[in-house]
C-alpha cells in the first residue's frame, strides 16, 4: 500500500483538484484507490457527488475501524473509492494533541482501515499542525502543488524549512508547479528561480491555469471525464505517468 | 454484507417503467446500447447445466454463466469444446464437475441485445451499476439483470434487489431461463424411465424398452455426424446394446424365428460403428498411454496415435456417410414402425408371461449361472473364463435395470453397488486384454514381409504391452476380490428374498 498526501500549507492551490484528478489517473490505470477527505470543507467528496460522512467524527476515524471502513464510497469510478469528509474533522489536532504516539496514529489508522486498497491518496487541510505532522510521517509521498508566485514560494520555503527544524526526509516532498498562467513572466521566473534552487524537489510537469478546472465544481467530476482531451486533462495524466512511472513528458 | 445473488431473470418484456417507478427516490438511467447480436445456449447433449441448475450462455465472443442467482462471464469462446480446452478464467472454474467427454454445444439460440443500466441517487451519484441482457427466441423473451454492489450503497442495492426479486415472480413462479426461452424442447436422457408394472404382458415390456432405446439411439446420430464429441457413438452403441439384450435376455418372449432375425438385424447395426468406438477409446486414452512408458520410448508412440488419428477420421466418415443414407434411414424408420406396437411382433411362448414373475425367473437364473461361473474362477483358470464372466455380468446388469421398477429401490441399490465394483475390475481387465491385442495387430500391419518392424514402433509398443499386461494380471486378482464381496452371505441372501423366495 502506497500513501501519497496531497499537501500544502498554502490555501487554495490546486490540493483537492489535484487529489481528485491524480486518484482518478491512478485508478484509470488498474489501481484500487482510496481518497481520504481530510479537509473538513469536504472538497473532494463534492467533486465525486459523495456526500459528508454523518457517523464519523475524529475520534472514530483512529479508533473505530469499522466505522471507518463503513463509511468509505464507491465512487462512479471504476476502482476508486471516497472517505468523504466530516465537519468533526476540523477538531482532528485538538484530538490529537490529546493522544500519546500522537505522530504515528494517523499511519496506524490508515493501514488497518485501508487494506483493500492499493493506493491511497489524502487531500489534507492546509496548516502546520500535529494532523500534517501525522500526514507528514504516514506519507510515502508528499504532492505539493506550488503556485509561481512570490507568496507561494515563501510558504514552500516555511514547508522545507518545517522539515529540515523536524528532521523529516525532504526526499518525500514532490513539488509540482500548479495554476501556471505561460504568459505571466513573473510565474516564469519564479519557476525557473525555484527550479535552481530546489532542484531535485520539482517535477517537470506542470498544471497549468484551466477554466476546465475550474469547471470540476459544475460537472461534480475529474477533468478526465468532460473535458479528457483538453490541456488541463491532458496535464493531470502527464504528472500521473511522471510521478509513478518517471516518464518526463517533452512538451 | 451478503452480495450472493446478484443476477435476476425476468420473463417476458421487461417493464421499464414499472421497475424505474417502483425506485421511487432513486433514477434510473439508460447508458450504452450495444447493437443487438446472436445469443446460444451451451449446453452438452444431455444437458448436465440445465440438469444442474446452470445456463450457460454465449454471446459474441463472451462466456456467461448463471448459478442460483450469481452470474460470472469470461472472454472466450465454448461452443464445440470440452470445458478442460477452454482457457482458464471464472467460467470454467464455475464449470468444473461438467462430463469430461462432453463437448459444449448449442442446445437453443436466438438474438440477445446488452445495455448498460445506473442507479442513481439524488446527486445524480451512481448507487448501483448493472446490465441487461434481453434474450429472445422464437417462442419466448428473457431478461437478465446482473446488478453490482458499490460500496457504502448499501440500501440502494437492497432496495434494486428487493424490486428485481419481485419483478422475477418469487420463489413459486421460478423456472429455468431455458424453459422461459425454448419450453418446446425435447431434452436428450441417455437412460429414459420406462414404466414396467408387474402384471404386464412381458412382450409389452421388451417392446416398450426396445422403442424407447430405438429413439434414444437415433437422437445420438446428428452428434455423430457432426462429431461434437465422442459420447454420441458412445450412447448410441449403448442403446442399440440394450435393444439386443432384450432381444436374447427376454427369453421366448418372441418367436424363435423373429428373435433371430431382429439379433441380426441389431447386430448388422452395431457392426460398422465398432472400429471408430474403438480408435476413440484410444485417443481418449492417449495421455495414459504415454505415462505408462518412459520419454525415450515416445516417438513410435506418436507415430501410432498420428495413424490412429487418421484411421479414426476415415471410419468415421465412412460412418457418417452411411447414416445419412436414405437405406439406413428407412431401416430405422421400419424398426420404429414395427415397435411401436406389440401386436406388430409375432409372440413366442413366453410373451404373455407377466412381467414381475417372467423378471424374478430371468433375474435368479442368470443370478446362479454368473455366480457358478465366477466361483470356479482361480489364479490358474484362463483368461477365458473372466472374459465370459464380463459378459454375464453385463446381462445381470441389465436385466435388473429393465426391470428395476418393479422392485425395491433399496434393495437393487444394495446389490448393484458391490455388482458394478466388480463390473469395473472386469472392464478393466478387458480393456488391457484388448488393448494389448488391437498393439499387438498394429505393429503386425506394420511389418515387412521378412518380418521386420520399425524399432522405435516396436520399442514404443513393447513397452505398453508389457505395462498392459502387469496391469491386467493386477485387475485379474481385484476381479477375485470384488466378486468376494458381491458373493457375500447379505448379497445372496438379498437375491434369493427378491428373486427366488415364494411371495407370502
Amino acid at each position: 500500500m502506497k500513501i501519497i498526501a496531497c499537501y500544502s500549507n498554502k490555501g487554495g492551490v490546486g490540493k483537492t483538484a489535484t487529489s481528485v484528478n491524480l486518484a482518478r489517473a491512478y485508478a484509470a490505470a488498474g489501481h484500487k484507490v482510496l481518497l481520504c477527505d481530510l479537509d473538513p470543507q469536504g472538497a473532494s467528496g463534492f467533486y465525486l457527488r459523495v456526500k459528508p460522512s454523518k457517523k464519523l467524527t475524529d475520534a472514530r476515524f483512529f479508533e473505530d475501524v469499522a466505522r471507518f471502513t463503513k463509511s468509505i464510497r464507491a465512487s462512479d469510478f471504476e476502482g476508486l473509492d471516497v472517505l468523504p469528509a466530516n465537519m468533526t474533522f476540523r477538531d482532528f489536532d485538538v484530538f490529537l494533541s490529546r493522544m500519546r504516539n500522537t505522530r504515528s496514529r494517523l499511519k496506524k489508522a490508515l493501514i488497518s482501515a485501508g487494506s483493500d486498497y492499493e493506493v491511497i491518496i489524502l487531500d489534507c487541510p492546509p496548516n502546520f499542525s500535529t494532523l500534517s505532522e501525522n500526514i507528514f510521517k504516514a506519507a510515502d509521498r508528499i504532492v505539493v502543488p506550488v503556485i509561481p508566485t512570490t507568496l507561494s514560494e515563501r510558504s514552500f520555503d516555511q514547508l522545507v524549512g518545517f522539515f529540515d527544524a523536524n528532521k523529516l526526509s525532504k526526499k518525500k516532498l514532490t513539488a509540482f508547479f500548479s495554476m501556471v498562467q505561460q504568459r505571466k513572466t513573473l510565474h516564469l521566473e519564479t519557476m525557473d528561480t525555484m527550479r535552481k534552487h530546489y532542484r531535485k524537489r520539482f517535477l517537470h510537469s506542470s498544471i497549468p491555469f484551466a477554466a476546465d478546472i475550474e469547471r470540476m465544481g459544475q460537472n461534480r467530476a475529474p477533468v478526465s471525464e468532460f473535458a479528457p482531451r483538453s490541456a488541463a486533462g491532458l496535464a493531470y495524466q502527464v504528472l500521473y505517468d511522471e510521478m509513478e512511472n518517471g516518464v518526463v513528458s517533452k512538451r | 454484507m451478503a452480495r450472493v445473488k446478484n443476477c435476476f431473470v425476468i420473463p417476458g418484456t421487461f417493464d421499464e417503467a414499472g421497475f424505474a417507478k417502483s425506485l421511487k427516490e432513486l433514477t434510473l438511467r439508460f447508458e450504452a446500447t450495444e447493437p443487438a447480436g446472436n445469443f446460444d445456449i451451451l449446453d452438452c447433449h444431455d444437458q448436465s447445466l440445465r440438469a444442474s441448475g446452470k445456463v450457460l450462455i454465449q454471446t459474441d465472443g463472451s462466456l456467461f454463466l448463471l448459478r442460483g442467482g450469481g452470474a460470472k462471464s469470461q472472454r472466450c469462446k465454448g461452443k464445440g469444446k470440452l470445458v478442460q480446452d477452454l482457457p482458464d478464467g471464472p467460467v470454467k472454474a464455475r464449470l468444473a464437475g461438467f462430463p469430461k467427454l462432453r463437448a459444449l454445444m448449442n442446445v437453443g439460440a436466438g438474438r440477445a441485445k446488452h445495455r448498460s443500466i445506473a442507479i442513481l441517487g439524488d446527486l445524480q451519484k451512481t448507487q448501483v451499476r448493472g446490465t441487461m441482457m434481453l434474450l429472445s427466441s422464437g417462442q419466448g423473451q428473457v431478461t437478465v439483470v446482473t446488478v453490482q454492489h458499490m460500496r457504502g450503497y448499501d440500501r440502494a442495492y437492497k432496495t434494486v434487489c428487493e424490486k428485481l426479486t419481485k419483478l422475477e415472480g418469487g420463489k413459486s413462479k421460478a423456472r429455468p431461463l431455458f424453459d422461459w426461452l425454448f419450453p418446446d424442447a425435447t431434452i436428450y436422457k441417455a437412460k429414459p424411465e420406462i414404466r414396467v408394472s408387474k402384471q404386464e404382458p412381458s412382450i409389452e415390456v421388451a417392446t416398450d424398452i426396445i422403442r424407447t432405446y430405438l429413439a434414444v439411439a437415433r437422437q445420438n446420430e446428428a452428434g455423430v455426424i457432426d462429431d461434437i464429441d465422442t459420447e454420441f457413438l458412445h450412447d448410441y452403441r449403448v442403446s442399440l446394446r440394450r435393444v439386443r439384450s432384450v432381444i436374447s435376455l427376454f427369453k421366448d418372449v418372441f418367436s424363435p424365428e423373429q428373435s433371430v432375425a431382429l439379433r441380426r438385424e441389431f447386430s448388422g447395426l452395431m457392426e460398422p460403428t465398432g472400429r471408430v468406438r474403438d480408435l476413440d477409446v484410444y485417443l481418449l486414452e492417449k495421455d495414459s498411454y504415454f505415462n505408462l512408458i518412459p520419454p525415450n520410448l515416445h516417438e513410435g508412440a506418436v507415430a501410432m496415435f498420428a495413424e490412429f488419428e487418421k484411421e479414426r477420421s476415415q471410419a468415421l466418415g465412412r460412418l457418417s456417410r452411411r447414416f445419412r443414407t436414405q437405406g439406413y434411414d428407412n431401416q430405422m424408420k421400419k424398426l420404429t414402425e414395427l415397435f411401436a406396437d406389440p401386436t406388430n411382433l409375432q409372440p413366442g411362448p413366453n410373451a404373455d408371461r407377466p412381467a414381475y414373475e417372467n423378471a424374478r425367473a430371468l433375474i435368479w437364473k442368470r443370478y446362479r449361472k454368473t455366480c457358478k461361473l465366477a466361483r470356479g474362477i482361480t489364479p490358474n483358470t484362463p483368461d477365458e473364463a473372466v472374459h465370459n464372466l464380463r459378459i454375464d455380468c453385463k446381462k445381470l446388469r441389465y436385466l435388473m435395470e429393465f426391470f428395476a421398477p418393479l422392485f425395491d429401490a433399496e434393495a437393487f441399490k444394495t446389490i448393484i453397488k458391490p455388482l458394478k465394483k466388480l463390473q469395473d475390475n472386469l472392464g478393466l481387465f478387458n480393456d488391457f486384454s484388448v488393448q494389448q491385442e488391437a498393439l499387438l495387430n498394429f505393429v503386425k500391419q506394420h511389418t515387412n514381409k521378412q518380418g521386420r518392424a520399425d524399432a522405435q514402433l516396436a520399442l514404443s509398443v513393447g513397452g505398453l504391452i508389457s505395462v498392459l499386461d502387469q496391469r491386467q494380471m493386477a485387475e485379474r486378482d481385484r476381479v477375485i476380490t470384488s466378486f468376494k464381496h458381491f458373493d457375500s452371505p447379505d448379497i445372496r441372501h438379498l437375491f434369493r428374498s427378491l428373486f427366488h423366495q415364494k411371495e407370502g
